[in-house]
This record gives structure tokens, C-alpha cells and sequence, in this order.
């Protein structure tokens, strides 16, 4: 046995358990990563505009406390304000999740990948969670940060959350799932394009234009539609006050979920099929 | 060893490979020879599964290359030398490369050595010249000090000296074993470097052999002579059954007789000779001599198929 793996091939080239691919494909894609300077720039700006527009947006409202109405103030959601800047960091890492994939087809790097890495679903699955982990990280703390600081500028008004109330640290942890929900279909978004341009246009379109167009819908076909977008099924996992438009947060998280794994497992399908 | 049978790409309405079938022995250098467009990169893509064959299959050591777990060990390829992030170190470019291949940050260093990089490994890929590009993408190849090694135009963009550096580095890659597959479209160039020879055109082959039999098949040789009494030696020549042609009033391109021949008939017939000499085609006139007889041969498919019937 041994004698016929030897003459068909190197043993390093040929044996390894697929999870090995995985681990190897992984540190590479991590090195892949943190070697290129548009990872550093996106993350970033990532942090700048959650923690930033989340503090200026609770400011502004704290700062405008008397001139609110009650009706406002009764359904005041006060980590709808101190999460705003996840709408803006949910596209920097939209951006970059396309970029994991389309920056390879760009400058032709995909060859050496598929070539170095031929199981492609096995290296879809390790970009997927490598990327994630990247996220997750970046995100949990700039989440966690928004959240204190704007938290502490509400105490004044009586208005803040403290982690220990129910569901509010479920709430804050959803912003960072809501981001590498995002990120993670972004990069089956990139892997079914392969145009930088292309993708970014159909991500954006999806988080930013479709549901604006949703909403000019009759009702209830607006807010029943809107529920169901990926915006607003990743809103709703941070929501602490229940809004008519948005799921329940545990249905919020399941949906963005199917998208994520319906995109995934398209680009899986295609990139198995078409030739590199 | 690479091993083609009957392989087969189709895109649309294009036939890019035709039931090429092909081996790649290991211990010499094997050129991969054939017009633009006539499906060199297209096998070369399909030997290192990027592209999926539409018929027939090739292996690398008698496996798939889809099937290997860490190909790099096994296969080293240059396909195509821009292939590279450009805001990414040279080193950093091929630690992500080693590390999917559970290959030694070691090697890297070891590889840049030998590609002549080793000052150059800080830079940012996009700063790098057409020449330092090429070698790092050498470089890439040899990461995993593969038995087997794919190079496509491997000398595009080198300077004399580096042309030098990579004919001696495939020739010592061949003479420790390895198996060597080398495209280019450089014929002078394949004469220095190749032993064998595998060419293509319209994705068909047309020929695989040693350098030395191709030449010698296709464009064979010919004397040549000059002469102020070319008239008369024609006549002569003619008689014997060569093949004569005059390029000039007084030069004679001779085929199907040896200069000795030519010599011994010119001096019983008292007949001066200025210049005998035994003329051998290159192998760029071999290969023009073998595509355009391909070339005509299809020319002449398509206009039978093409009247009426």
C-alpha cells in the first residue's frame, strides 16, 4: 500500500484528512488578510463609524431631550441610536467581503488559490471562516464600546440600558452577529460575480435601495415585505423595543441566516461547476 | 510524469483542445510548442484543474491534480506571472502560498534565494519590475520543491542574463528527475533549452519527439552551393535526382544529395564550386514547415465542408 502512494505521488502532496485543507487554508487566508492594506482601511472604518455614529447620533438626542415628544420618547428604542452606525459599517464590511473573492479574480491570485487549494468548497468554507472570525472580533468590540459609551451619555435622562436588563445583552450581541451575517454574504456575493464593481453594486442595492423602494409600497405589503429584507432581519436581532417593520429578533436571525446560506451555497455550486 | 489521454476543451462553438494525447516524462526538459491561440495554456490550465476537461482527463503522478490534497508538493506551476495582489510583499506573497500547503515559512526564504529576490522579498509585488515579477512567480513554483513543473512563457519579460539563468535552472531541475513542461513561443529558445518536444496547433497534436528527430523529419537539411557554373550543375543534379532550387544566379539550395555528392559530381564534370556547405534547418523553419501543413490541411477541410454537396 504504502509502495503504491509512493509511486503516485509526494505522501506531503497526497495524504491529509480534508479538515487539514481546511486548517492549512485558513492560515493562509488569515495571512492573506492581514497582508494587504485595504483589510486595515475597512476595519477601520468600520470601528470609526459604529463607535463614532453611534455616540453622535445619542448625543444629538440627549442634547435635544426636552424638545422631544413623549409619543418619541415612549417608543425610544436607546441602542436603536447607539447601533445607527452599523448601517454604514455593514457596508465597509460588505465591501470587503466582496473583496475577499473578487480581488483573487482582479489580479489573477484565484489561480494560485484554486491551484494550491483544488478542494474549492473546502476553500470557500475557510475564506468564509476566516473572514468571520475577523469580524466578529472587529465588530464585538466596537459593538461593546458603542454601547457603554452611549449607554453612560443617557444615564443623564434616565433613559440608558444596563447589560443586566433582559434582552439587552442579547441585543447588543446581535450587532456583530448582523455583521458577519452581512460579511459572510458578501463573500458568496463576491464568489458569484467575480467583479469587484458588480457585486458591490448588488450588495448595496440590496442593503440600501430595496428597502427604500419596499417601503413606497401599499400597506401592509411595505412593512410586510420590509420584515423579511436583510437589513431589517439583521436590525431586528438588536432591537429592544418591538417596531411594527421588524421580526421578532430570534426570526431576525434565522432569516439573515438563510440568506447567508443560500448565498454560500450558490457560490459553492458555481464554483465547483465554472472553470477558474 | 504527466499523462494526457484524449483531452478534450470545448468553449461554445470553439474546440480550444482537440483529443490531445500526450505524455510528460520525468529527467528531461519537455517543450511545449504551438502558435497563439492554438491551446497551450488552455492544457496547461486543465493539467492543474483550473479548467474542467469537456472529454478525456490528464494526471499528475497518475492522479487527478483535483484529487491532491496539498498539490504543491507535487506540481509547481507558472501560468501566468502577474498573478499577484499588488500592495502584497514578495515574501508576503508566498507565505499565504506555503502556508496552504503546510509548507515552511523556510522554504520561502530558500526559494528567494534562488530566484535572486532575497533584497527584493520587502517590496510590494505592484513596485516590482516585468523581470522580478517573472521570478517570483518562478519562485512560487518551486515553493514546494515539486517533482513535476508546469511554466508557461517562463522568460517573458527577462533580460538576456535571466533567459541564461532560467534555461540552466530548467536543465537542473530535469537532470535531478524532476519532470519539466515548458511552453513557450521562443523557438530558438526551445532549441537551447528543451530535449523533447510536444507541439500543438488548433489544440491537435501535430508532433512529440526529441528535438534533434523533429528537426531532422520535418525541415530535414540542405546543401548549398555556389557555383559561376550553377546552369551546368543543375542539369547534373537534376539527373541524380536531387531536388534543386537556385535562390540566387549563382547559389543553389540542394536537397536529396549529401555535400560529398555534390563535390565529387562538380569536380568530374570540371565544374568550379565557391562555396559547398551543408545547411540544417532551425527548428523555427521545422515548426513553420509542421503548422502550415496543419494549417492547410484544415483549410482544406473547411472548404470541402463548406460547398456545396
Amino acid at each position: 500500500m504504502t509502495q503504491a502512494l509512493l509511486s503516485q505521488g509526494t505522501p506531503a502532496a497526497v495524504e491529509g484528512r480534508l479538515f487539514d485543507v481546511l486548517h492549512a487554508a485558513c492560515q493562509s487566508e488569515w495571512t492573506k488578510l492581514r497582508t494587504v492594506r485595504s483589510t486595515t482601511w475597512a476595519l477601520v472604518v468600520t470601528v470609526v463609524s459604529t463607535v463614532g455614529l453611534g455616540v453622535l447620533l445619542t448625543a444629538l438626542v440627549v442634547g435635544h431631550w426636552g424638545q422631544q415628544s413623549v409619543y418619541v420618547r415612549n417608543g425610544f428604542d436607546p441602542l436603536l441610536y447607539s447601533y445607527a452606525g452599523l448601517n454604514v459599517a455593514q457596508l465597509c464590511i460588505g465591501v470587503l467581503g466582496v473583496l475577499v473573492m473578487t480581488s483573487e479574480y482582479a489580479t489573477g491570485v484565484i489561480k494560485l488559490t484554486f491551484g494550491a487549494t483544488p478542494q474549492r468548497r473546502v476553500l470557500l468554507g475557510a475564506k468564509v471562516l476566516t473572514f468571520s472570525a475577523v469580524i466578529a472580533i472587529v465588530s464585538l468590540v466596537s459593538c461593546v464600546t458603542a454601547f457603554f459609551i452611549c449607554q453612560a451619555l443617557l444615564v443623564a435622562k434616565h433613559a440608558g440600558l444596563s447589560i443586566t436588563d433582559p434582552g439587552v445583552l442579547r441585543a447588543v450581541l446581535g450587532g456583530p452577529v448582523r455583521m458577519v451575517l452581512i460579511g459572510v454574504i458578501a463573500i458568496g456575493v463576491g464568489a458569484i460575480v467575480r467583479h469587484t464593481a458588480g457585486a458591490v453594486a448588488i450588495l448595496f442595492t440590496v442593503l440600501l435601495i430595496v428597502p427604500g423602494l419596499v417601503q413606497l409600497l401599499p400597506a401592509p405589503w411595505n412593512n410586510d415585505i420590509t420584515r423579511y429584507l436583510p437589513s431589517s432581519a439583521g436590525a431586528a436581532m438588536s432591537a429592544v423595543v418591538r417596531f411594527p417593520n421588524l421580526l421578532a429578533p430570534s426570526a431576525g436571525f434565522f432569516v439573515l441566516l438563510a440568506y447567508a446560506a443560500a448565498t454560500i451555497g450558490a457560490a459553492m455550486v458555481l464554483l465547483v461547476r465554472r472553470d477558474a | 510524469m504527466i499523462d494526457a489521454r484524449n483531452l478534450t476543451k470545448r468553449y461554445g462553438a470553439t474546440l480550444a483542445v482537440d483529443d490531445l494525447s500526450f505524455s510528460v516524462e520525468p529527467g528531461r526538459v519537455t517543450g511545449f510548442l504551438g502558435p497563439n491561440g492554438s491551446g497551450k495554456s488552455t492544457t496547461m490550465r486543465m493539467i492543474v484543474g483550473l479548467d474542467a476537461p469537456t472529454s478525456g482527463a490528464v494526471t499528475v503522478a497518475g492522479r487527478a491534480y483535483g484529487s491532491l490534497r496539498f498539490p504543491l508538493h507535487e506540481v509547481g506551476a507558472l501560468l501566468d506571472a502577474n498573478a499577484a495582489h499588488p500592495s502584497r510583499s514578495a515574501r508576503n506573497h508566498l507565505n499565504w502560498l506555503a502556508d496552504s500547503n503546510k509548507i515552511p515559512r523556510s522554504r520561502v526564504d530558500a526559494v528567494l534565494g534562488v530566484v535572486g529576490l532575497t533584497d527584493a522579498a520587502h517590496r510590494r509585488v505592484g513596485e516590482l519590475s516585468l523581470g522580478m515579477g517573472q521570478r517570483l512567480g518562478i519562485a512560487a513554483a518551486l515553493l514546494g520543491d515539486p517533482a513535476i513543473l508546469i511554466l508557461d512563457e517562463p522568460i517573458n519579460g527577462l533580460d538576456p542574463e535571466g533567459i541564461v539563468w532560467v534555461r540552466h535552472l530548467l536543465r537542473s531541475l530535469a537532470t535531478e528527475g524532476r519532470t519539466v513542461l515548458v511552453s513557450s513561443h521562443l523557438m530558438t529558445e526551445m532549441s537551447l533549452t528543451a530535449d523533447h518536444l510536444i507541439i500543438i496547433g488548433r489544440g491537435r497534436l501535430l508532433s512529440s519527439g526529441s528535438v534533434a528527430d523533429f528537426i531532422e523529419q520535418s525541415a530535414g537539411h540542405h546543401v548549398k552551393v555556389v557555383t559561376p557554373d550553377a546552369d551546368a550543375l543543375v542539369v547534373l543534379l537534376r539527373d541524380k535526382g536531387a531536388v534543386v532550387t537556385v535562390d540566387a544566379p549563382q547559389e543553389l539550395s540542394v536537397q536529396g544529395l549529401e555535400s560529398r555528392d555534390v563535390g565529387i559530381l562538380a569536380a568530374g564534370a570540371g565544374l568550379t564550386l565557391y562555396e559547398l556547405s551543408t545547411e540544417h534547418a532551425s527548428l523555427e523553419d521545422a515548426f513553420m514547415d509542421v503548422t502550415r501543413a496543419h494549417a492547410e490541411y484544415r483549410g482544406t477541410v473547411q472548404h470541402v465542408a463548406g460547398s456545396p454537396a
